[in-house]
């Protein structure tokens, strides 16, 4: 039983076989993986290689590492295509909704976890609801709204709709993460005479970092990535967020090719480097959001 | 003690453990405790639906009422017009042929998509060198925005010099070179194989969270009777795995109907409408043609259509979620 157990914690491909065949199969086992890993990273290498050619590199016989890495590019698109504004518009906007999501959804996720009230399950099952409307369903009514609100075209008219999508997912993680808190810490604070704002905010919060800290990543990718409400809302330059910023550039600025590679790197190495080094939360943030939601 | 006795029980607040909570006889202090920690968790709410009731409820409601009203996009005028723009609708053919674009991208998602995330996560499970490697760069893809996306492949189709192009060139297989976006015949797989790239690696990691909750004892039992590879992948992870696939199923087909920003920068709908997806089509409606009102009747009809799928798709979490967790 023992052994039998001890070859089952070998990969499949190791047992499948002895000898030459064994040493074949593995080969084509691990080829398959790595290849695959190569599909799905190659048209990012690809772009990023490309973004420090010259034209002539791109254009001329393939070249895979630039001769000279032109950063050159970088600051043209920085410069020429608005990107220095662009990318500070987007940290703004991310930033402003992480905070938001995180302050609003994290009293509305305590408020539904631990404090008792009239109606509370009627609330739970609306936010449930709320997480089935697609945002392609109502994006004509809700530039509707803003147009009369005057919020079109303003950077409020932006955030705020971001927030308020994001609200009911993250509503639900933090909530979950209330639920698990010990309650004895909550009663003590209550006991010492702790307004249920400092149970909130002294002792809960700090107990539900993780929570925060995977509902803010979750939310900064969503907005960074958000396209959709910012090519609705937007008509100005100057408040436009980076993606909407990159498709204003092809259209307006027709950038040569080398140009928009490097554009397109700047509004992708930010997401990157979140991911190198909050992946883990990201990945299963994602799983959760996904089986639960 | 009385606080603690009046107590509402922790675990779920229904109406019935209120109303039970209440009928015990409750000192004065207790009740105004209760009345103050009901206050708080509706004021701690407070925020929360202000925000959903303004920009999430509000305009869901307002996109049902413009779809029987009239609005140019800038006046404050919004005229009762009937089900005129519904009769648009219906005989919009470009709007309906995106629909079927749309479940288009679904079926290769569905099928070339979901395939390479099951087969993947079925490998990555076993264990090989550098498992954690997999998990991370295969998922990769699925962090870029739709604009980014569209323009790496767009490059990557470039008919000239595009890298795909080239290579076809190099391999002497140069008569398969085709202006991949341009071409009515070969626009819509390459959109189609953009979209796998983009989101296979979502189906990959619940697949691989799905096979990491088999447990181990059933594969166990099954190699001492002697089950080979394929048969322990059809009669226990297959099965096992009938939640998971299900739920990765409908939310493919729930992503690829609402694939949008992708489409737009790689071939904006085109070649004709060979690639038009729905909420692209909604788009040019409200901000190209200036009809906001037949938009928002298409967005109805298509909101619709999204919901019950998921709707469907909270149906069988719940039926199964048990097993998910």
């Amino acid at each position: 039983m023992a052994a039998a157990r001890e070859a089952l914690a070998r990969p499949a491909a190791v047992r499948a076989g002895v000898g030459l065949g064994r040493f074949v199969r593995r080969l084509l086992f691990n080829g398959v993986l790595i290849l695959v890993a190569c599909w799905a990273l190659f048209p990012i290498v690809w772009m990023l290689l490309g973004s420090l050619q010259t034209i002539q590199e791109l254009y001329g016989s393939v070249t895979l590492i630039p001769r000279v890495p032109q950063f050159g590019n970088y600051v043209k698109a920085w410069n020429e295509g608005h990107f220095s504004t662009y990318i500070p518009n987007s940290f703004l906007y991310s930033l402003s909704v992480v905070a938001g999501v995180l302050l609003i959804a994290s009293m509305a996720g305590y408020s539904l976890a631990r404090l008792e009230f009239p109606g509370r399950n009627a609330v739970l099952f609306v936010i449930l609801a709320i997480l089935i409307v697609p945002l392609p369903a109502s994006f004509i009514a809700l530039y509707k709204l803003l147009v009369f609100f005057g919020l079109a075209n303003t950077r409020p008219g932006y955030v705020l709709p971001l927030i308020a999508g994001g609200l009911p997912i993250s509503i639900f993680i933090l909530r979950g993460f209330f639920l698990r808190q010990p309650k004895e810490l909550e009663d003590a604070a209550v006991l010492d005479g702790c307004s249920a704002w400092d149970v909130y905010w002294r002792v809960m919060l700090p107990l539900a970092k993780p929570g925060l800290a995977a509902v803010a990543i979750i939310q900064f990718l969503a907005s960074w990535n958000e396209y959709l409400l910012a090519l609705v809302i937007f008509s100005t330059n100057s408040l436009m967020p980076v993606q909407r910023g990159l498709t204003q550039f092809t259209s307006s600025d027709t950038p040569e090719q080398h140009i928009l590679l490097a554009a397109t790197a700047m509004a992708v190495l930010p997401v990157l480097v979140l991911y190198a080094f909050a992946q883990r939360s990201i990945i299963q943030g994602i799983m959760e959001g996904a089986v639960k939601g | 003690m009385v606080y603690a006795m009046a107590e509402v029980p922790r675990r779920s607040a229904s109406w019935n453990d209120v109303r039970a909570a209440l009928r015990t006889d409750l000192s004065a202090g207790a009740r105004r405790r209760r009345a103050r920690r009901a206050l708080n968790g509706y004021l701690f709410l407070l925020p929360a639906l202000v925000m959903i009731g303004a920009f999430t409820l509000i305009p869901f409601v307002q996109g049902v009422a413009l779809s029987f009203q009239s609005w140019d996009g800038v006046g404050r005028d919004t005229p009762f017009v009937g089900l005129s723009n519904y009769a648009r609708v219906l005989n919009d053919n470009i709007f309906w042929a995106s629909l079927k674009n749309a479940a288009a991208f679904g079926l290769i998602g569905f099928f070339l998509g979901n395939a390479l995330s099951l087969a993947m996560a079925v490998a990555v499970n076993t264990g090989p060198r550098g498992a954690t490697f997999y998990r991370i760069a295969y998922y990769v893809p699925g962090v870029f925005s739709v604009v980014v996306v569209g323009l790496m492949f767009q490059w990557l189709y470039q008919p000239t010099v595009g890298i795909l192009n080239r290579t076809l060139t190099a391999v002497g297989l140069a008569f398969l070179k085709h202006n991949w976006l341009a071409e009515p015949a070969t626009a819509l797989p390459s959109v189609g194989a953009t979209y796998v790239w983009y989101h296979w690696g979502f189906g990959f990691l619940l697949f691989l969270a799905g096979l990491q909750g088999i447990p181990r004892e059933l594969y166990e039992a099954a190699s001492i009777d002697g089950a080979g590879a394929w048969q322990r992948f059809r009669y226990i992870t297959w099965p096992q795995l009938t939640p998971v696939t299900t739920i990765v199923c409908i939310l493919t087909l729930l992503a690829a109907l609402q694939i949008f920003g992708t489409v737009q920068v790689l071939t904006n709908g085109g070649p004709a409408y060979y690639t038009e997806v729905p909420t692209l089509r909604i788009y040019k409606e409200g901000f190209g043609s200036n009809r906001f009102g037949s938009a928002a009747a298409m967005s109805v009809v298509f909101g619709a259509i999204l919901m019950a799928l998921s709707v469907a798709q909270i149906w069988v979490s719940r039926r199964f979620g048990a097993e998910v967790d």
